[in-house]
């Protein structure tokens, strides 16, 4: 097993996590750390590939710095949304937030 | 420097934002004014996305390319803010004191989408949408004084933020299958790694992205409830505008695969019966006019996916001209559920009765748009079903068509409950008079007259979208 296949394995596993945590998770925090999970994932395997396969040496860096400020401007649109909802519902449970049935 | 041109329709819309956010700043500012600089911005660029149609040209290092296809859609983007902004002149729905706000989001969501369309390169890809989203985020929880549909803005956001993560994933399997992030680089290589099932997992994550926008069928979740909790306008647009842009982008992904991989294929097909027939059969119980329209916005996007996964020049050309003639249909719908409520509730699809006594010409317009989107010859929707299917047909899936068939013939009977409300049935209670002034009717005669005109000659419409998908690598 060469060390690609380690990094990429650890990415999936993480991405896994985050979908499985977005998924089963009923707290809207532990919802948006998942994702945040799913994405580092994807950064894990940005810098993997780009350590062992590209052949330009940046690219996958420069789309992992990309992809973290990105993450950063969802987790305070998702919390600031949280927040509206907490006013309303007092609580961040979603089970609270069934009033519409999908 | 020349080459700044070709940035012209970008260029007006970040002026745009730039315009309303000056105006979000101001401490009073009449809501009244606001309309109308939002009306005379969009129209104008609305006319700078028409003028800029015949440019082409490759900028920001070969990321970001200006061809027909991109202008065609951002065309089709431009036309679709234009109307959502017509009809906020009864902007009940959201706080008088947001508004400037409310049209910089959706000048900044216009021009993260005609980015979109563009952009022909993953992080650019991938910015770009982020950026159409996180607006879209914003504008579902700003409804005034619906404080109990603040959970829709969080689904939406959720499922969003999910459906994003998942592509970004894709995205990073296709970077290190092909070691590049241009699309017309992966163009060459990917046909050739399809075998891989890295390369074909890549894709189908990179998909999901775009059919989260699309609300295909297993991203759907968030329609009914983000079209029934967000402003009357704010769902107008993105039932319209924010469509184009998704259907644009599944058109340049799926082509990637130049039709190699079977599997794909297969995939595209389980998903667009399992849209048309699931959002068909569950609109038939809805009672929410909006509600309703979303799950027939599920089904749509599944007659869509058949042109597409023909993975043929017709095939896309059909796709094109369908998102075309359901961006017209669907707001003329919107337009006219905005019109009857216009203090911005939600309509329920009772309180059509007799309005074709209230206001014969928004009747009128309703009842031929819900004909379109049924599939009624002489209407466009007609046309765009006919030359679906026919491209399908000519790809040998039989199967696919029938059931296609089958399922718009169940959607009419949901869009004829509405039409019944609409001329047959008689007011329980005396609802209010329909307001209609100038503006509206000649907006429902364009929207009339187009819906029409289209149906009965397409032949120019069929032709510009066989030029605008000529182009695609």
């Amino acid at each position: 097993m060469n060390s690609l296949t380690v990094y990429l394995v650890v990415g999936a596993v993480l991405f896994s996590l985050g979908l499985f945590g977005v998924l089963m998770r009923r707290n809207l925090i532990g919802m948006l750390i998942s994702i945040e999970l799913m994405l580092n994932g994807a950064n894990l395997n940005f810098m993997a590939f780009n350590r062992f396969l590209a052949p330009e040496p940046a690219v996958g860096q420069i789309v992992t710095l990309f992809v973290m400020g990105i993450a950063a401007a969802e987790a305070a649109i998702g919390l600031s949304i949280i927040l509206a909802l907490f006013r309303y519902l007092h609580s961040i449970n979603v089970e609270r937030a069934r009033r519409l049935e999908g | 420097m020349m080459k700044w041109t070709l940035f012209t329709p970008e260029l007006f819309y970040v002026a745009m934002a730039a315009v309303f956010f000056v105006g979000s700043l101001q401490r009073r500012v009449d809501s009244r004014r606001l309309y109308r600089w939002a009306v005379a911005l969009a129209g104008v660029g609305l006319v700078v996305s028409v003028a800029c149609t015949r440019l082409e040209g490759f900028l920001f290092f070969d990321s970001y390319k200006v061809d027909l296809f991109s202008q065609f859609f951002k065309v089709l983007i431009a036309l679709g803010t234009f109307f959502v902004i017509l009809v906020c002149s009864e902007l009940h729905g959201i706080d008088p004191r947001k508004h400037a706000e409310f049209y910089f989001l959706l000048a900044v969501c216009t021009l993260a989408m005609m980015m979109l369309v563009s952009a022909v390169e993953l992080l650019t890809i991938y910015i770009a949408l982020e950026l159409s989203s996180y607006s879209l985020y914003l504008m579902v929880p700003m409804r005034h004084r619906a404080d109990r549909y603040v959970e829709s803005g969080i689904k939406y956001f959720m499922v969003g933020a999910t459906a994003s993560a998942m592509m970004i994933f894709g995205l990073s399997y296709l970077f290190g299958m092909t070691h590049t992030t241009y699309v017309a680089e992966m163009v060459r290589v990917l046909p050739g790694l399809l075998h891989q099932p890295a390369a074909v997992v890549g894709l189908v994550l990179t998909l999901a992205g775009f059919f989260f926008k699309q609300a295909l069928f297993p991203f759907h979740i968030w329609a009914p409830d983000v079209y029934q909790g967000a402003a009357n306008q704010v769902t107008t647009y993105i039932a319209t505008a924010s469509k184009m842009a998704a259907a644009a982008m599944v058109i340049r992904f799926v082509g990637l695969t130049t039709g190699q991989s079977e599997a794909l294929i297969q995939l595209l097909v389980v998903l667009s019966v399992l849209s048309m027939t699931f959002g068909n059969l569950v609109a038939i119980i809805q009672k929410d006019i909006k509600r309703l329209l979303a799950y027939s916005s599920i089904a749509h996007a599944g007659y869509m996916l058949i042109g597409i996964l023909c993975m043929t020049q017709r095939g896309y050309a059909s796709a094109v001209y369908y998102a075309m003639a359901y961006l017209i249909m669907n707001f003329a719908c919107f337009m006219v559920v905005i019109k009857v409520a216009d203090d911005g509730h939600n309509l329920q699809i009772k309180e059509l009765a007799g309005l074709h006594k209230r206001s014969p010409l928004l009747a009128m317009t309703l009842m031929l748009a819900l004909f379109g989107l049924a599939g009624i010859p002489p209407t466009l929707g007609f046309t765009g079903k006919f030359l679906v299917f026919a491209a399908a047909l000519e790809k040998g899936y039989l199967l696919l068509v029938i059931i296609g068939m089958i399922n718009a013939t169940i959607s009419l009977y949901y869009y004829l409950i509405v039409i019944k409300a609409a001329y047959l049935l008689e007011p329980v209670r005396e609802y209010p008079p329909v307001r209609v002034d100038t503006w509206t009717r000649i907006l429902s005669i364009v929207l009339v007259i187009a819906m029409i005109y289209v149906g009965i000659f397409p032949d120019r419409f069929v032709a510009l979208s066989e030029a605008a998908v000529a182009v695609l690598p």
